[in-house]
Parts: structure tokens; sequence; C-alpha cells
């Protein structure tokens, strides 16, 4: 241990006289810096002492334990910052440390102050530089700071009326120095992402340390998120009693999509992407099943500029054109304001102390770096004679902090020409020696640099007051550095003077999460991909059953002595092409083999990780209408999908499907379950029985009629696929007869399998979907269905008897499979015709056109 | 000049559109040396939701959404302007035109302020060596600032020739630059980027332009059309507008229209609509002096 710094040592009281504990005892923070556990004497901090014994207590293996709970509980809520579709692509989770970052009372009420401070000042300048822009008159601020901002949007120049906030939500990244300051590094203004996640993690931490977390004297976060709310429905110019609020995402492409499904429900908001609203009479609409729907308040978590192709990037899909439009008439409120990014520039820094005295009358609380804003003379000179010696960033929202030490002569010397060449673009700051707090790595506590993302809210009570979120996010890395590249962050716990207690709404969320909005405001797109998770999840089962009975005939084979016909037909099914004849029965065999193994493969068109990966997309993109437990098997499939090598063995890859068969039946299992059997479900169950309907049609004509090699071994394919295989047996206690396998596969409307069955279900849901006009008439889907049912009710049974011998029968069976298919395949466009027909992507008029001399 | 301005556009889909909206900068600023008259709109269909303001650079804007299933949307606005002289310039006090780059770094005066943001990069705009280099040989060390921006006027417009099939809106400006071709859109983009490289503030006029028939023939109806120019900002004076495409500074037949950075800020009428398909456009502008 290194010698104490006695300044240090005075300032904070020795409470701790013994010697460190065990669980401590190995952890060395750094020397000369400071750490968030230790003193520099080597002592514990004071403020450790109330959750010491209780850690203590654990122990190094215990806290690994947790750890590892920590990431099942993680794992199984699907938490990843790094949303790709892709299935077998690596998804980075990342870990949630078991001990949290402490913060005492005292320094958390400075902090708050300050925080809230901030965004008073921010909220500010904001609406003085959309508006009457004094400072830059008065010069407080040089113009080009604002005017090269990408952020300053000339579009939102007045689009508020006074006194209206325009900052509703503020997140500060602060980084913690050597000296103890909370140094702020960036201001988070648009849609300061990481609430969510602070969430989350509150929430799955103390599942993991329920009685530490129960005794500990912490600040609960349920009133920061009810104070969220409530600031929310305040912000309604209209139905303020009962305001519909939605939260904008840019949907499950997007790397923060999971936190929006997840604050969506827990502030049980409407989860919306662009494509679900639109503009018309100066409001906003929301698309839904039963038509249109206002919306009052919009927390929108789209990057200001992608929010309105008329007036904003003409690019976007993300947004809603009209938008600004309907702000500027009050039409709508928008959490954050349009524009706010202007305050994220950092080059504002050097100037907010004066812009504080000027627009507050007060003195900044929060200090940051030194930083210097090239756009000055003097300054750029400064930065320009000192690069090696300073980190330097773009002013554009979201830049990376460079550190031009570490470039080579030419691309430092590059650099400056940059630089020089628009220096209003560029900030350069003194570098930050962060400090570190305890890190469980590699099975013991290690210092890490450590940064914290705090939360301001427009305080619903005062007008004009900000409220502080008493926690927040924390990730280790390097100051300035991405939260969302971190790969380890911590929980915050604010300390409070006594334990608090818990706030029902905390634990109201641990239970599965409530499936709320499934009525008649459904929104249509949310309806479109429930029926696509069904058809796809329906289509995967459907592969899944086939490839497993072909590989099990596969290995059922004699290597030497391959005579097993089915295989080609179950390719034929498989919608495989039969591989170039081989020489030889082992040729033959090993061709097979790799054909059916290219299912596995991520390029096949159809292959399973295709098929997958769209059941995974439509699943991620109704989140919040899935249960946690659908949601926790829909993770397991994802792990058994990117567990699978590119070219598996035989015997392997039929394990998995086993897998994936029952993974799937319990995700159905579990929908059906837990889903209200409203119309979001429906939508679901009428995708997975129709493409059901299809593949066993297809499946039937295939075995009975067009098969190459016809005959017991491939209806007994149908009958394991179906897994009808029990019920044929109890039912006909005889030889495999096609006239008995169309009687339960055909006919039986009691066997969930048969064609019967599932044309009954499909119009006992269609009759249930809501219906636009209240004429008489039947709707197109519902004459498809009626139209196939009539068919297999009026069939000739007779007709098909003695199938195999006689070709008449064949032919009248063929017919009847085939009008039983027509109208079903017009089923799906005739569906998304009458309920999923949201408006075309909008589209840019190129009006621009130039003139004449 | 009392001029009757008339400026038609007439999309038509090849689906329908069920909802539009659209924003058009087709009023005509008032200004003191331009006066305007009430403005006739006439939009079809009528649109649900018509409302005025004003931007950022203080030009009117219209904002309309039409909310009807429609296959032809047509947009006509009639104005009359009284144009007057702009005020003469006085060229004894141009300064040299480095002292100018450095002066509207310096005056803390209001106008000056606000100019700068004519100094910076925009969308379509954007500074570049090449046109500094470009510009060069108007600007020689030392000299008055007024008579190397009238040196370049001249130059572009004896160094470009006018060619309405060669360029489009996507047109970069190094393409312009490089094949000495484009229209007036192209000229004034090229001349703010040149004036922008060399550090001095220009921004971006749309209007229009009186054209006159070929001795002996009258005036066809819908031949006129939109017009682009320029002004860039001399410190101690204002904004000074030139029209590189005619060499000439803009007088009495030139109606403004708009300004801004580039021609993005100013756009006559653009909008997003749902549905569609691919569209015909036709634009006719008349611009008819009244005695």
């Amino acid at each position: 241990m290194e010698e104490a710094d006695p300044t240090v040592a005075i300032a904070e009281p020795r409470v701790m006289a013994a010697p460190a504990p065990s669980l401590f005892a190995d952890y060395a923070a750094g020397a000369g810096g400071y750490d968030e556990l230790r003193l520099p004497s080597g002592e514990l901090r004071p403020h450790w002492a109330p959750l010491l014994g209780a850690f203590e207590e654990l122990g190094l293996d215990g806290l690994g334990q947790r750890a590892e709970e920590v990431q099942r509980l993680l794992r199984e809520n699907g938490v990843t910052f790094n949303a790709h579709d892709e299935a077998r692509s690596v998804q980075r989770a990342w870990r949630v440390d078991p001990l949290p970052l402490l913060i005492t009372e005292q320094e958390w009420h400075e902090l708050e102050v300050g925080l809230s401070q901030r965004a008073r000042l921010l909220d500010a300048l904001i609406a003085d530089l959309y508006g009457p822009r004094e400072v830059i008159r008065r010069g407080l601020l040089p113009p080009e700071l604002v005017y090269a901002h990408p952020g300053f949007l000339l579009p939102c120049h007045q689009s508020m009326a006074a006194r209206r906030p325009w900052l509703v939500f503020h997140g500060v990244d602060l980084v913690r120095d050597t000296n103890g300051r909370w140094l702020v590094m960036a201001d988070r203004c648009q849609a300061p992402s990481g609430a969510g996640y602070a969430l989350e993690n509150r929430i799955i931490l103390a599942r993991a340390l329920p009685s530490l977390y129960r005794d500990a004297p912490l600040r609960r976060l349920a009133s920061f998120l009810e104070a969220e709310r409530a600031t929310l429905a305040k912000l309604a110019r209209h139905h303020q009693e009962q305001p519909t609020v939605a939260l904008l995402t840019p949907g499950p492409g997007s790397d923060s999509y999971f936190e929006h499904a997840y604050l969506a429900n827990y502030l049980s908001l409407s989860l919306v992407e662009g494509a679900d609203l639109a503009v018309r009479d100066g409001r906003v609409w929301l698309k839904t099943l039963g038509g249109l729907k206002t919306v009052d308040v919009i927390l929108r978590q789209v990057g200001d500029d992608w929010c309105d192709p008329l007036e904003l990037r003409g690019d976007s899909l993300l947004g809603v054109p009209g938008l600004l439009q309907a702000v500027r008439s009050e039409g709508v409120a928008l959490a954050n304001a349009l524009g706010c990014a202007v305050a994220e520039n950092p080059g504002l820094l050097p100037f907010l102390p004066a812009l504080c005295r000027h627009l507050l009358g007060e003195e900044l609380r929060l200090p940051a770096p030194d930083t210097w804003w090239c756009g000055e003379d003097k300054a750029l000179e400064h930065v320009l004679a000192n690069l090696g010696q300073l980190w330097l960033r773009s002013i554009a929202p979201g830049a990376p902090l460079l550190d031009p030490s570490l470039l080579a002569p030419a691309q430092r010397a590059e650099l400056a020409a940059r630089i020089r060449a628009n220096p209003e673009l560029y900030v350069a700051q003194t570098p930050v020696t962060p400090a570190t707090a305890p890190v469980l790595e590699g099975g013991r506590l290690q210092p890490r640099p450590l940064s914290l993302r705090t939360f301001c809210v427009v305080d619903p009570e005062q007008s004009g007051q900000y409220r502080g979120m008493p926690g927040g996010l924390a990730w280790v890395g390097p100051p300035g550095g991405p939260a969302i590249k971190s790969e380890i962050v911590k929980d915050v716990w604010v300390l409070a003077p006594a334990p608090q207690p818990h706030v029902t709404q905390l634990r109201q969320a641990h239970g599965p999460i409530v499936v709320t909005r499934d009525g008649l405001d459904l929104p249509s797109r949310v309806a479109d991909n429930l029926f696509w998770l069904g058809r796809y999840g329906e289509r995967l089962d459907g592969h899944a059953r086939l490839l497993r009975e072909a590989l099990q005939r596969l290995l059922e084979q004699d290597q030497e002595d391959y005579q097993d016909d089915t295989l080609e037909d179950l390719l034929t099914a498989l919608e495989l092409e039969p591989p170039a004849p081989e020489e030889g029965p082992r040729g033959r065999l090993m061709a097979y083999r790799s054909t059916l193994l290219s299912l596995f493969g991520e390029d096949h068109p159809h292959g399973l990780p295709t098929t997958f990966a769209h059941v995974l997309r439509n699943g991620r993109a109704v989140r919040d209408h899935l249960g946690d437990d659908s949601w926790r098997v829909l993770n397991c499939l994802q792990q058994q999908v990117q567990a699978l090598p590119l070219m598996p063995r035989a015997g392997t890859g039929r394990a998995t499907l086993g897998e994936i068969i029952t993974l799937l039946a319990a995700f159905f299992g579990l929908c059906n379950e837990t889903m209200p059997h409203h119309y979001g479900w429906r939508f679901m169950d009428i995708g997975r029985f129709l493409e059901r309907l299809l593949n066993t049609l297809d499946l039937l004509k295939l075995a009975l009629i067009t098969a190459r090699n016809p005959g017991l071994p491939l209806w007994e394919v149908v009958l394991a696929t179906t897994d009808n295989f029990t019920a044929y047996r109890r039912r006909y206690r005889s030889q495999l007869h096609p006239t008995a396998i169309l009687d339960l596969l055909l006919f039986d409307e009691g066997n969930p399998r048969s064609v019967g069955y599932m044309l009954k279900r499909l119009t006992r849901q269609l009759e249930r979907l809501p219906r636009h006009s209240l004429a008489p008439y039947r709707s197109a889907e519902a004459r498809l269905v009626l139209q196939a049912f009539s068919t297999l009710q009026l069939a000739d049974i007779d007709t098909l008897a003695n199938l195999q011998r006689s070709a008449k029968a064949e032919a009248a069976l063929a017919e009847l499979l085939d009008a039983l298919r027509e109208p079903l395949a017009e089923l799906s466009d005739a569906i998304a015709h009458s309920h999923f027909a949201h408006a075309e992507a909008p589209r840019q008029l190129i009006a621009m056109q130039a003139g004449a001399p | 000049m009392n001029y009757a301005i008339r400026h038609s556009t007439r999309y038509q889909y090849s689906g329908p559109v069920a909802l539009c909206h659209n924003e058009a900068r087709l009023l005509p600023r008032n200004l003191p040396w331009q006066v305007c008259g009430d403005s006739r709109i006439d939009i079809a269909p009528r649109p649900a939701v018509l409302a005025e303001r004003s931007d950022f650079f203080g030009n009117r804007v219209l904002y309309f959404a039409v909310q009807d299933i429609h296959q032809v949307l047509e947009v006509t606005v009639r104005t009359q302007v009284a144009v007057a002289p702009r005020p003469v310039l006085d060229n004894g006090g141009s300064p040299p035109w480095e002292e100018a780059v450095r002066l509207i770094r310096q005056l803390p005066e209001l106008s000056t302020m606000e100019a700068r943001l004519f100094l910076l990069d925009s969308p379509f705009v954007r500074r570049d060596p090449a046109l500094a280099a470009y510009a060069r040989p108007s600007f020689p060390p030392g000299r008055p600032l007024l008579e190397a921006v009238l040196d370049l006027n001249q130059r572009i417009h004896r160094e470009f020739a006018y060619d309405p099939h060669f360029t489009t809106l996507a047109t970069p400006l190094h393409e312009v630059l490089e094949n000495r071709r484009g229209v007036c859109q192209d000229f004034a983009h090229l001349t703010i980027g040149c004036l922008r490289s060399l550090g001095l503030a220009a921004r971006y006029i749309s209007g229009y332009l009186e054209t006159l028939p070929p001795p002996g023939q009258p005036k066809l109806v819908g031949a006129d059309a939109s017009h682009a120019w320029l002004a860039v900002f001399l410190p101690g004076y204002g904004w000074l507008e030139i029209d590189p495409t005619n060499d000439c500074l803009p007088g009495e037949q030139h109606v403004t229209l708009a300004w801004g950075r580039d021609y993005g800020d100013v756009a006559p009428l653009k909008g997003v609509m749902s549905g569609g398909g691919a569209h015909t456009l036709e634009v006719a502008v008349d611009v008819e002096p009244l005695a």
C-alpha cells in the first residue's frame, strides 16, 4: 500500500479503524489517484460502512455467484445495447457488476443541485437560441459557435410557445477526477438514453442481492419515474385529464430499442415508430386497428434531425412528416423539444459560467475540464501549440474524444491542418485522470475507471425546476467514451439515512410484464409484426420437424447399403435441390447429408438461421407485447441457434432441432397462456395456423400424390412431422393406410393438426377481428376461409377411397388439395390489406428545380 | 416597377396520394425597396390546414396539408409587387478585401454578427480551396472589396456557359467549376462558395426576373421563370446583391422572394407525401409589368 496522503486522510474521518475485511483485502487501488472504495491511506471510505458487513459475508466467491446470477437475469431479459438482427451474430450483452457505485447523501445533494441548475441553464439557453438570440447579440457567445453546430436547426426557430420547457429530460455524463470532483464530460439533450437501463440494473441487482438490497439504506428510483410520468402528462395541451403519451422509437434496428420497450412498459406508454404516426389537422394520430387515435405527448427517442422529413432531414424514414408544424401549432408536445441538440455542443463549456450568470443570475456549480473552443483565434493558437498535451473532439453530437499524443507526427500534422481549415468545429480539453472503482473481473476486485450518467426531469410540481434521478448508469471505460461501447456497467446507489420502503411500482415490474394496449388501439404495425411472428415461428417449426425426420433417416442408414428412398422426397418437402448423382450408396448418402446440413448455414435463403432471424425481428418489434417468460424462451432459442456450428454433425443437428421444436412450443404455449386473447394474440394465432395449414396441405400432396417414392416410409414421415403417430396408432390400431391418414389430418375437426380443425380455428379468429364497415357482407378474408372450409366439408370422401390403386381417386384428392390451397394462398394478402394497410413510407416531393437566367 | 406575378406548380402522380405536407416559399418579402400587395393563393385540392409564418431569415413560409386523396396537386400564388431601385452604393468607402475579412469577425454591431452565419458551410455550399483559387485573380492583395466582388461577378458571367441540360439540383459545386457550365442557381452557389472560401459572408436569394420578349414579338404567357442570385456582406455598409448569371447589380427587374444560406433554405415548394408513385411536374411563372 502507498503511503497515505496526509491532507486527504485528515479530510476523511477514519471511521474504519479495523483492517480491511477479506473481500476487499486484496483490492489494490491505483496509487495517487482517487478510488471510490479506498482512501489513499489504504482504509475503506467510511460511507461503505453500512454495506461492508453484508458484502463481507458474501465474500469473493459469494459475490462471484451473485455476478453469475445477475448475468443470467440479464440474459433472460435479453438486455443488449447492440441488437443485431442476424440470429447467429454475437450479441454483446454487457455485464452488470455486482458491486454498486455508492454515493453519499451529502455528495448527491450537491450533485443534484448542480445538475438541476445545469438543466435550467441549458433550457434557458436553448429557448434563447431559438428565440431572440440575446446571448449572441450581447456577445456572450460567438455566432459561429452556434451557427456551425450541426445541432442548431434553423426550422426550430420560434417553434415553441414561450414558457414551455424545451429540455424536459437532461442527461449528464460525469467523470470524477483525482481530486474527487465530478467533472461534466458531456450533456445529453436530445433523447438522453440510459434511464431505462439504470432502472433495469436496479431491478436485477435487487433480485440477485435480495436481502442486501432490502436492508440497504438507499434512495429508491420509483418516485423519479413517477415524476417522469407526471411531467409527461402535464405537457399535454389536449385531453389534460387523460392524455395519450407515446414513446417514439427508431425501431428494433436501434441500439437502444430494448430500453425503449422497457421504459414504455414501465411508464405505460404506447411504444410507437414513426410509421405508426401521421399528422392530420395539426394533430398527431396513431394508426391503430380501430382507426386513428390522437397522441397528445411524445417522449421521443429519435434524434432531432430525424424527426420530420418535411422540415428536417428529408431522407429520414424514422420521423413523422409535419411533426414540427404540429409542435408549432401546439397540437402535440414533445419531450424533448426539437432542436435541443444545440446544447450538446462541447464548445459551449468555456462560455457556460458567463451564460449562467447572465441567464440565471447564479454561479455555475458543476465544473468541467478546461476547454478551448478553436473558433476563437487565441484558443486556436493555444490548442495548436499544445496539441500533444490536450484531448480533442469535434463539436458534432456523439463525436469521440481523440488523444493526439497517440498519433504519429504526420497524422498529428494532418489533424492540425483540419482544425485550421474549420476551427469552429473543434474543441480541446485538458485530459482528465479518472477516479477508479472496484470492479469484479477475473475473479477478483480490480480498480477500473468509471463514468456516470445522471438524469434530470422537469419537476411536475414546481414549474421551472428539475428533479434528479437518485441513481444513474455508471460504466467502465475511459472518460468521454460512450456508454454504448462499455462491457461493464454498475448500478448507482445513493445512500439515505435509513432503509427506505419499497414502492409498489418497482415491485410490480418484477412480475410478468403486463400486456396493455391490445384492443382496438393496437397499432396496425404491431398487428402486422405479430401475424408474421406467428407465421415465421410456425415455418421454423415445420422446417425443424421435417429436417429432424430427414436426419433421423440419415442416421439410421447403413452407409454401405443405402436404401431409404424417402430422403429424396424429404428434400423436396424442404425445398432443397437434390444433390448431383454420386457413385455408390456411400457417395449418395454423403451428398444427401451435406445438402440437408446446408440448412444450418447462415447464408441459406430458407435455412434455419434465416427463418429464425425473421422470427426474432418480428419478436423484437413487439417486445412490449410479449410476456417476460415468452421473451426468455425466445432468448433461449436465440442461444440455441447461435450455438449451432455452421456444419454440425447429423446427430448434433438432430438434437438441436429437438430443442428448437420444444422451445417453439414453449414460446407459443406461453403466448397463449399469458397474452390477453385480444386482437394482438389473434393475429399471431392466425399467422401460425395459416402457415401450418399451407405446410400441411403441401406435405399431404407430396406424400400422397407427387412423391417419387410413395408408400409406407413417407407416410410415417407425415405422421412423425405432425407428431400424430401416437394418435394414429391409438385410433386405428392398424398398418398405415392413406384413407386413415386423410381422415386424421384432413377431416377430423378435433385434431389440432388437421386441416379441418385449423380452418375452424381461422374462421373463429377472423370473425373476432375488428370490422371497419358495418356492411352485412363478409370481409374478403372471411370469404376465402369460408371457401376453403366449404370445399372441405363438401368433399366426397368416397371418391378418395382406394387411393393406392385408383388413378381416379388420386386425381380427386389432387383436385381437393388444390381447391383448399388456392383461397388460403390469397389469405395473407387479404388480411394485410384489411388490417395492416399502413400508409406507404412517406416520400420527398422533389420540388427543387433550377430556373432560367 | 409594378409587377403582377403568377407562379403555378402542378404535380401529377401516377398513384393516389392520401396525405401530403408542404412548405412553400412563394410569397415575396417586404423590403425597403419592395412592397407586396395581397397575395392570392389557390391550392387544389383544398388544403385542410394552411398557415403562414416567418422563418429564421424572415422569409414568408406557407405551410399546408392536403388530406383528401388526390392525384394532382396544383399550387398557384399571385402577388402584386412594387419594386424600387436598391439604395445606391457609395464606392468610396470600400476597404481592401482582407480588411473586410478581418472586420466582419470583429465589428460588434448586430447586423455584422448576424451575417456571420453566412461565413460558414451550408448543405449545398462548402468552402473549398479550389473555389478560393478560382476567385483569387479577382482578389489581389489590397484590392477594394467592392471592386473585387464586381470583377468576380463579371468573370463568372464570362467564363461559365449557361446550360440548363448540364446540371441538376444534385450536381456538386466542384463539377460546375470543372465544367464551367450550369444555371443561375449553380452560379449563385458557386459565387457564394468563392466568397465564403475567402472568408467573406454571402447569402443566396431566390426570386424572379422580368424577361423581355425579342423585339417585335409578344410576350408568351408562362415563359418567365424563377431566378437566383446572391448578396455579399460589406462590413459597415450591409448586403450588396449581385447577379453573376447576368453580370449585373439587381435592380427593379429583380423581385425578391426569399433568402437563406443556399437553395435548401428557400426552395419554392417542398413536400412529403404518402403514396403517389412517380410524378411529373410543371411550373409556369409570369412576371407581368403593370402600367
